[in-house]
């Protein structure tokens, strides 16, 4: 589902590479976590696969695509293939919880017939129901980043990307959407990546862990718990 | 659609200063434009009319003749020895006459009706014209040799230079054209840079949005389609502004007004504001169009 071959990524400056030759696949259905520290390579492994970013050396696939090569107008496509979920929600307040899960759907040229069906259910399956018409900052954080991860599913992508989803929010909540994701991960048979640096999640899910040190690989292990090797800083920054 | 309007709207209500502002600039530049290919057309006409080739004309006496050259109305032997003279010089390129008939009737069509109505007493007579030869230089810069040969002839009361009659009007048609066009040219350039502005604004004010819509995967289209609205709804109310303004100018400017005191000159009119409009209306658009398509595409791109 997701290929990275000899990815290097570099930035513009002096330093090294954010990414350096990293090697490594997704199957389709997987939910696997991508630790490290800050700076450790994470985000611009999660950018090189939405393509807002394009890898200095090596190859990126998604969905069998070789995307580096796809035309800039082909991006939004690839892009429906793919949910996004990220630490600060990122919602907008002006529109309500249904509006903003629609808003995915209506961007992509969704009938209103389709969304009117389709958005109801997906609120149902983050356990949102009755709340399509409150407003976000009317929800707490855990029921705001619900909203989030019903809009990344609501166009049924292949991918669910999680960019510390459970970066803002206490234990119990984030235990919450923890399930919720596997559970999507399970029903549905959505490849989930995500990226975090939540010790205590990792180690409880036990599910494959892609860890990332300096923008190089250094452990992909199934079943792993967060602290795989003595050199990594487990608590981040 | 429903999207569209919505977006379009919403556009509208969040910068409603600014958006009055493109609207006023546009307004204000595409009329001074519009004047400008006015006075382009209106030069055109005036040099069609009172042709494009300098001419020199020598004015015979006439009868009643105050110059100091004439001792009444010039005689059939003087206006041959004018004729010859003017066959002979090397300058000239042709010559032709003009009765003082064809100069009452030339009249007629320039100056009100009254002045030749009531027969003998009439406030204009033929008598009152003096014949003459429209005389066309071999080389318009070289007219000495012809006006040196014929000045001071008997029976030649004065001579005209076509260039120092019409340089006047010329000159007013050319600081109307070229001013207007001036003006047009800073205030669409301002207009140009306070379409760039807002677009900028608006596509800051709504990142977050914008952000969005790239993340669930809008085309580039979807994203820049409202800004493209924006941009040809202003465009459309200042070409509608200034279509109004200019329709004013032609009629109660030009048909009503300059026109009916300056009749020797042909007038533009309602043809020539069609034209006009064609122009605005293509300028408008482009103006707003242009910036927002090379703006949002940056801010849009995927």
């Amino acid at each position: 589902m997701i290929r990275f071959e000899k990815v290097t990524k570099a930035y513009p400056g002096p330093g090294k590479p954010a990414l350096d030759s990293v090697t490594v696949e997704v199957e389709k259905g997987e939910f696997v976590f991508l630790v490290g520290a800050s700076g450790s390579g994470k985000s611009t492994a999660l950018r090189l696969i939405l393509r807002e970013t394009r890898p200095t050396d090596g190859r990126v696939y998604v969905a069998g695509k070789e995307i580096n090569r796809l035309a800039g107008w082909k991006v939004p496509r690839l892009r429906r293939q793919i949910g996004t979920v990220f630490q600060d929600f990122r919602l907008l307040n002006t529109k309500s919880v249904g509006e903003n899960v629609a808003f995915a759907m209506q961007v992509t040229g969704h009938s209103r017939k389709e969304i009117r069906r389709t958005v109801p259910e997906t609120l149902e399956l983050v356990g949102l129901q009755g709340k399509a018409s409150r407003m976000p900052d009317e929800l707490s954080g855990g029921e705001q980043q619900r909203v989030a991860i019903a809009r990344a599913v609501v166009n049924q992508p292949m991918i669910l990307i999680a960019d510390e989803p459970t970066g803002n929010l206490d234990p119990a909540t984030s235990n919450d959407i923890m399930t919720l994701l596997e559970r999507i991960n399970a029903e549905t048979d959505m490849t989930v990546v995500m990226a975090t640096h939540d010790e205590s999640i990792v180690d409880r899910y036990r599910k494959r862990v892609i860890e990332l040190e300096q923008g190089r690989l250094v452990r992909d292990e199934s079943g792993g718990g967060y602290g795989g090797l003595p050199t990594t800083t487990p608590q981040g920054v | 659609m429903r999207h569209l309007l919505t977006e379009l709207r919403q556009g509208l209500a969040r910068n409603v200063s600014m958006h009055i502002a493109v609207v006023l600039t546009l307004f204000v530049s595409l009329t001074l434009a519009g004047v400008g290919v006015l006075a382009q057309r209106e030069a055109d006409k005036t040099v069609e009319y009172l042709g494009n080739e300098l001419q020199i004309t020598v004015w015979l006496c006439k009868a009643d003749d105050d110059r100091p050259g004439c001792l009444g109305l010039v005689t059939d032997q003087q206006q041959r020895q004018v004729e010859r003279t003017l066959e002979e010089s090397p300058d000239v390129r042709s010559a032709q006459f003009v009765p003082q008939e064809e100069a009452y009737r030339l009249a007629q069509g320039l100056f009100d009706a009254e002045l030749f109505e009531g027969g003998e007493e009439a406030p204009l007579q033929v008598a009152d014209f003096r014949a003459s030869y429209r005389v066309t230089p071999q080389d318009p810069q070289e007219i000495e040799g012809i006006t040196s040969a014929v000045q001071g002839l008997e029976g030649v009361s004065y001579l005209s230079d076509q260039r120092e009659e019409l340089a006047p009007v010329y000159q007013i048609i050319d600081y109307l054209k070229f001013g207007s066009l001036g003006f047009a040219a800073a205030l669409l350039l301002a207009a140009l840079l306070l379409v760039a502005n807002t677009v900028r604004l608006a596509a800051l004010a709504r990142r977050k949005e914008i952000g969005i819509m790239r993340l669930v995967g809008a085309s580039g289209l979807y994203i820049s389609l409202p800004f493209l609205a924006e941009a040809l709804f202003m465009a459309l109310l200042g070409v509608a502004l200034s279509g109004g303004a200019l329709a004013a100018l032609v009629q109660f400017g030009i048909i009503d007004g300059v026109s009916t005191q300056l009749r020797f000159l042909p007038w533009v009119g309602w043809s020539d504001y069609l034209v006009t409009l064609a122009v605005i209306g293509i300028t408008g658009p482009v103006l707003t169009v242009l910036p927002t398509l090379l703006l949002t595409r940056k801010y849009s791109k995927v």
